[in-house]
């Protein structure tokens, strides 16, 4: 009788090859220590893909639908010096943690073979250059090839007893490298006797022991910086390795340190836990880099960080956590202009001397600024002040930039000398960054790309490494791509794999003739009905069209048409991920960045007059008093009659001669339209204002000519109210269907603390109350706001009311509640997006939503998962802020092009005071700059600074009172910017 | 941590070495327990599960004497074994383990001839000694294997084993979406699975479990798969259940 043993099994697998086991220890968050075990299959039918290999051709894999994938390495790779053969790459973890920027760069290095023991090991260092190396073995053109090492059975390696996990992986990496350069050998043999060109396998590591190892046996190795050298283009390339990697061995000699150690996590989050620490994201002010502000939950204020030490590496937007330091280190906000630029202006890049982390200077300035609040009575507020001790997440991006003249050694082109110089990024509230390269001298004026690499503690400055150049300052290339790298907005040709997805039609494409075809099922033919559509001059995506025609009981029937973009775009196909990223169409000055193809967006989709469109429409039953008796959601097909510019159709509705019947149809939506507005004033909706300026451009070269203020028109408000009652009615639908998974927006009420500055601001200048209780009570107290003796007053309260409010956001039902909804702006319960899918990539799934609630289609799974929905909300959230911010910028830019070399006198008003400058705001030309007190004479001009009534005296020749909210004359001019050759707006006070 | 099953596409390859229609090892004995009417011992991967089988004999409820007039009743019982897990857990009856018991008791009550043994019960007792996915499948053979050792006659074997969508559901068509075979707890837990056992060479589906979410289009495949190596594994137990027989005869 065989009795059963739990051993026995395993005796018997010992004979079996094939089969190992993994066995490790982790973990958990909660502390515990957990044992795995996992088998693991080893098998000898992982091909080698190369195209050199005939052997391993008949052994690849298939898939369940019998596909081979194709091999991915060249026959004949690209070599370099010491490879005259060609190449194959195999680089160890640290070349892509430190060189990843490098193996990205197109045509540089290829045919690379990733093995799975680096990928792993990638993947537990660094996620997201995890997935940066997962989309380089997507890119064919780059030729990366996942090798699983440690599935085949010849190049498995068993980790030996005391081997360390270091050792193990690094012998697996030499193991595999030797058994693929057999391989190549063999392979390159069986094909043909006589040839001689035999790719080498190099390994890359930055390792010295895993090197020296390497040569002993007899495996040809190399670290990162010795292979890129033997390239052609090495200097470009060397510049672009992480700094992080090399400078801990240069500088381990001397241990100056700069900044205070950060806590370990563990020790944070339990003072986070315990409530002795917070966390928060840290945000630096745009006018002194030298003080941050987090806002933590503990607290209704936002906590201030001041001076280098105390922010001690933190980079904006990264997130922290902070000590709140003891009360007779509170301070009130700095009322002083502090910029980087001027400060650190000759701190030298290569000296890292015993200077203090805040230099003498640094700290001047901020001693001023205690003595100031110290002088003053209880009524200068101090705030707490906090100390960073730690750092959860850094929130590094790639920098755009120029390079500091003044930290360059030498500036000669041809110098190949490797120098340490600043890099200023655009951004005032990130550090200068320091960089190391060979071609300084090429890079001056250049706007360039960078990243930071490390923040130590022996470092004042963050190190980083150059990434690319874009091109000349001030070329309108160079700074459009650099205003759009800086907000991430994704501005690439669209893929191959996103225009296969467009209808093969082409422009020809057409409402299908036939009412059998399958394009109309279910859609009402909406084709006599006499719409047009109302939009911007030169508009070419045209989302909405409107009609409206009189019903036989005395009601109207009003109509807005939106294009049918979810009929094109089928979700999770590669087009609509490729929108889903993208979230919106960003409109530069001269240049627009679609979210969807040029295919779609201006012709297939946009409700071109005159031709056959699917739209889906939204139809209301409305009474002559502007009452919604009912509201029908239904997909059509509409023929668009007119397309009007705003203008065109506000002087055809005022012509009384014009007696056809869309004309009347149009004033008759004009008619209910004011009506509809004044409903919604009456309810509260907010009139804000923001500065808002219209650039004229030369058609051709499109150089700007002109600057002008955007006039609103009774049209511009005739399309708005339309918009925006459709966009309510089909949230209302959506979230009758999908209670928990609609898509909506809102718009929170601001915080009371928000105002407190501005009505304290009104009260002390004008005797003026702002009252913030509701939308209602502030709309009408912000329409008592004026100054009989200067219109545009109340216009720049407006301005500075909308900048104390939320932003509004998009967001999924279910995690919020109902209340929740409203938005505050609009003063309506409840608010989504649905007129724009062209160029909102929210419009577009409530149309998905939308076509599901009136049972037109099926929902897609990915808008009936809440986790989904949330991450799109939360990306098209950061989109949409993103692309109104590179929108600003390319205004901004433009703005100061048009202003080149001019010299123009211009009304402008005080926006913000300090103790040695203030903001002027020029509404002529939406601009808002800041005026330093140097900048009115030299020397600086004695000032005294009254922060509770908002006036600065300036003494000595100047001799003039600013108060807030003052009118001032001032004149603009462009100023070269010596230490930077980069030109500036410049206003003066005249 | 290392990879995850979104490698899957990279080289064909899952988390374990296998490809998508690979079983994993599986190992078998059967009359294990010398003490018990049958008895067996099975081991899919990682997962082993002992089994052992007392009757039909008389019930033990004084009241009602094993099942009813006409035929005979399934009775099944699953332990754990506290070191079964990754973690060390106490597992009291939990709702899990009586539907585990209930899809047992309810497949073997119509595979068994029941009606040979009115009035008496067949006690199947399964013990859990280490997890690693398929967890049901295992016990669906581990207890055919000590069924047939005890000498229960059935019509044919009841063999059992899971089947995956490689990718998550929502994820787009253009993914690879293979259907994969035979779980190992990893894959369960980032994969929406389906357990299916069928009757032997037919492919007549006796139990079928499913309790993730999957698009309705990748289930067919998953189920064809699944099928298939359902076919296999009767083959290795078949084998077992030979070789056995010989070695005894």
């Amino acid at each position: 009788m065989e009795y059963f043993s739990l051993k026995r099994s395993n005796a018997a697998d010992r004979g079996q090859t094939n089969l190992s086991s993994k066995v490790y220890v982790r973990s958990t968050k909660s502390g515990k220590v957990q044992k795995i075990v996992r088998e693991l299959y080893l098998r000898q039918d992982i091909p080698c893909s190369s195209n050199l290999c005939k052997s391993c051709i008949e052994i690849a894999p298939t898939d369940y639908s019998k596909k081979v994938a194709p091999f991915i390495l060249s026959d004949t790779p690209a070599g370099s010096k010491n490879f005259p053969h060609g190449q194959y790459l195999v680089p160890d973890t640290n070349a892509f943690l430190t060189g990843m920027d490098l193996f990205e760069v197109e045509n540089a290095l290829q045919d690379v073979i990733v093995l799975q023991t680096v990928l792993e090991e990638v993947k537990n260092r660094s996620l997201p250059l995890y997935h940066r190396l997962i989309a380089l073995t997507k890119n064919e053109g780059k030729r990366f090839y996942v090798f699983f090492n440690e599935f085949r059975q010849e190049t498995h390696v068993v980790r030996d007893a005391g081997e360390t996990i270091n050792d193990r992986n690094d012998r697996a990496v030499r193991k595999a490298v030797q058994w693929y350069s057999q391989h190549i050998k063999d392979a390159v043999a069986a094909r043909s006797k006589l040839s001689k060109r035999v790719p080498s396998v190099v390994m890359i590591s930055d390792d010295r022991d895993n090197l020296r190892k390497a040569r002993l046996e007899g495996i040809a190795a190399h670290t990162l910086f010795d292979f890129v050298s033997g390239l052609s283009n090495a200097d470009e390339l060397l510049d672009m390795i992480s700094a992080a990697e090399e400078k801990r061995e240069v500088r381990s000699k001397k241990a100056e340190v700069f900044y205070s150690e950060h806590f370990t996590l563990s020790k944070m989050m339990t003072g986070v836990k315990a409530g002795t620490l917070h966390q928060g994201i840290f945000n630096v002010s745009p006018y002194n880099y030298l003080e941050g502000s987090i806002h933590v939950p503990a607290f209704d204020k936002s906590l201030l960080i001041l001076g280098r030490e105390n922010s001690n590496r933190a980079v904006s937007g990264d997130v922290v956590v902070v000590e709140v330091l003891p009360q007779d280190q509170w301070k009130a906000p700095s009322t002083k202009i502090i910029e980087e630029e001027t400060v650190t202006k000759n701190d030298n890049a290569e000296a890292e001397d015993g200077e203090n982390v805040v230099s003498e200077r640094e700290r001047r300035a901020l001693q001023e600024e205690v003595k100031r609040i110290h002088g003053q009575s209880a009524e200068g507020k101090p705030q707490p002040t906090a100390r960073v001790v730690g750092i959860i997440k850094r929130n590094w991006r790639q920098y755009v930039g120029h390079i500091d003249r003044d930290s360059v050694r030498s500036s000669s082109k041809s110098s190949r000398q490797q120098q340490i110089v600043f890099l200023v990024p655009m951004d005032k509230r990130i550090p200068k960054i320091r960089i190391r390269t060979r071609q300084a001298g090429e890079l001056l004026g250049q706007r360039v790309l960078a990243t930071i690499d490390a923040w130590e503690r022996d470092s004042r400055f963050p190190v980083g490494h150059f990434v690319r150049s874009l091109g000349e300052l001030e070329s309108k290339g160079a700074e459009t791509e650099a205003l759009l790298l800086e907000w991430d907005v994704q501005y690439k040709p669209f893929p191959k794999t996103v225009l296969d997805c467009l209808p093969v039609e082409g422009h020809d494409w057409k409402v299908p003739t036939s009412m059998d075809d399958p394009g109309w099922r279910g859609r009402k033919d909406l084709r006599d009905l006499l719409v047009c559509s109302i939009d911007p001059p030169g508009c070419v995506d045209i989302d909405d069209a409107l009609h409206a025609r009189k019903l036989p009981n005395g009601n109207f029937e009003v109509g807005v048409h939106i294009a049918d973009v979810s009929h094109f775009v089928k979700p999770n196909n590669a087009m609509d991920k490729e929108a889903s990223q993208r979230g919106t169409t960003v409109y530069l000055v001269d240049k627009r960045i679609d979210m969807l193809p040029m295919l779609l967006g201006t012709d297939l989709c946009s409700l071109k007059p005159y031709v056959e469109r699917y739209a889906f429409s939204v139809l209301w039953e409305i009474t002559s008093d502007a009452d919604i008796v009912s509201a029908h959601f239904t997909k059509s097909v509409i023929r668009s009659r007119e397309a009007f510019a705003y203008e065109q159709a506000q002087i055809r509705i005022d012509d009384k001669s014009q007696q056809d019947d869309l004309t009347n149809g149009m004033r008759t939506l004009m008619m209910l339209s004011k009506k509809l507005r004044q409903k919604r004033m009456d309810a509260g909706a907010l009139n804000l204002a923001s500065p808002e300026v219209k650039i004229q451009t030369e058609s051709e070269t499109s150089d700007p000519v002109d600057v002008q203020t955007k006039k609103q028109l009774d049209t511009n408000s005739l399309v708005e109210e339309f918009m925006l009652l459709a966009n309510i009615s089909v949230a209302g639908k959506n979230y009758e269907a999908f209670p928990q998974t609609a898509l909506l927006r809102r718009h929170a009420p601001p915080p009371k603390t928000n105002f407190e500055e501005l009505d304290n601001q009104l009260k002390v200048k004008k005797g003026l109350e702002l009252r913030t209780d509701s939308s209602k009570a502030l709309a009408d107290s912000l329409d008592t706001c004026v100054d009989p003796n200067e219109p545009f007053f109340n216009t720049l309260v407006r301005i500075m009311a909308t900048r104390c409010m939320m932003s509004a956001e998009y967001f999924c039902a279910g995690t919020q509640a109902y209340p929740e909804f409203r938005h505050y702006g609009l003063a309506s319960e409840i608010y989504t997006h649905f007129t724009s899918p062209i160029r909102r990539y929210a419009d577009l799934e409530a149309h998905r939503q939308l076509a599901a609630a009136i049972d037109y289609e099926q929902l897609d799974s990915s808008l009936q998962s809440r986790g989904k929905l949330e991450g799109v909300c939360k990306n098209i959230n950061v989109r949409h802020r993103n692309a109104q911010m590179a929108g600003r910028a390319s205004i901004e830019y433009y703005v100061g092009q048009a202003l080149k070399g001019k010299d123009i006198t211009e009304d402008g008003f005080v926006m913000k005071i300090f103790s040695n400058g203030m903001v002027v705001f020029v509404p002529r030309f939406g601009i808002e700059s800041l005026i330093r007190l140097r900048d009115l004479a030299t020397p600086e001009p004695e000032a005294e600074f009254d922060a509770e009534n908002y006036t600065l005296k300036v003494k000595g020749e100047v001799n003039r009172n600013v108060e807030l909210f003052e009118k001032v004359k001032v004149r603009i001019t462009d100023e070269m910017e010596e230490s930077t050759g980069k030109r500036k707006v410049k206003l003066t006070l005249v | 941590m290392p990879l995850d099953t979104s490698s899957y596409s990279l080289a064909l390859l899952r988390l374990d070495g296998r490809r998508w229609n690979e079983l994993r090892r599986i190992h078998a004995q059967i009359s294990t327990q010398a003490a018990a009417d049958g008895s067996s011992y099975l081991e899919m991967g990682n997962t082993k599960v002992l089994c052992t089988v007392t009757g039909p004999a008389e019930g033990r409820q004084t009241g009602q004497r094993g099942g009813k007039d006409n035929e005979a009743k399934v009775e099944v019982e699953i332990g754990f074994a506290g070191f079964s897990g990754v973690e060390r857990r106490k597992r009291r009856n939990d709702k899990r383990t009586s539907e585990m018991q209930h899809t047992l008791s309810t497949a073997y009550s119509t595979l068994l001839l029941t009606h040979l043994y009115p009035h008496s019960t067949i006690t199947i007792r399964l013990h859990i000694l280490s997890q690693d996915g398929s967890l049901l499948a295992s016990c669906i053979n581990a207890s055919t294997l000590a069924l047939i050792d005890a000498g229960v006659p059935m019509t044919d074997y009841l063999v059992a084993c899971t089947a995956a969508s490689s990718s998550t559901s929502s994820e787009s068509e253009s993914e690879i979406s293979d259907p994969l075979l035979d779980l190992n707890g990893l894959e369960e837990q980032e994969l929406p699975f389906l357990t299916v056992a069928t009757l032997g060479k037919s492919e007549r589906v006796s139990v079928l479990l499913m309790e993730s979410r999957v698009r309705m289009e990748r289930v067919e495949g998953m189920l064809a798969v699944g099928i298939e190596g359902c076919k296999r594994i009767r083959e290795i137990l078949d084998g077992v259940v030979k070789g056995y027989g010989k070695r005894y005869a």
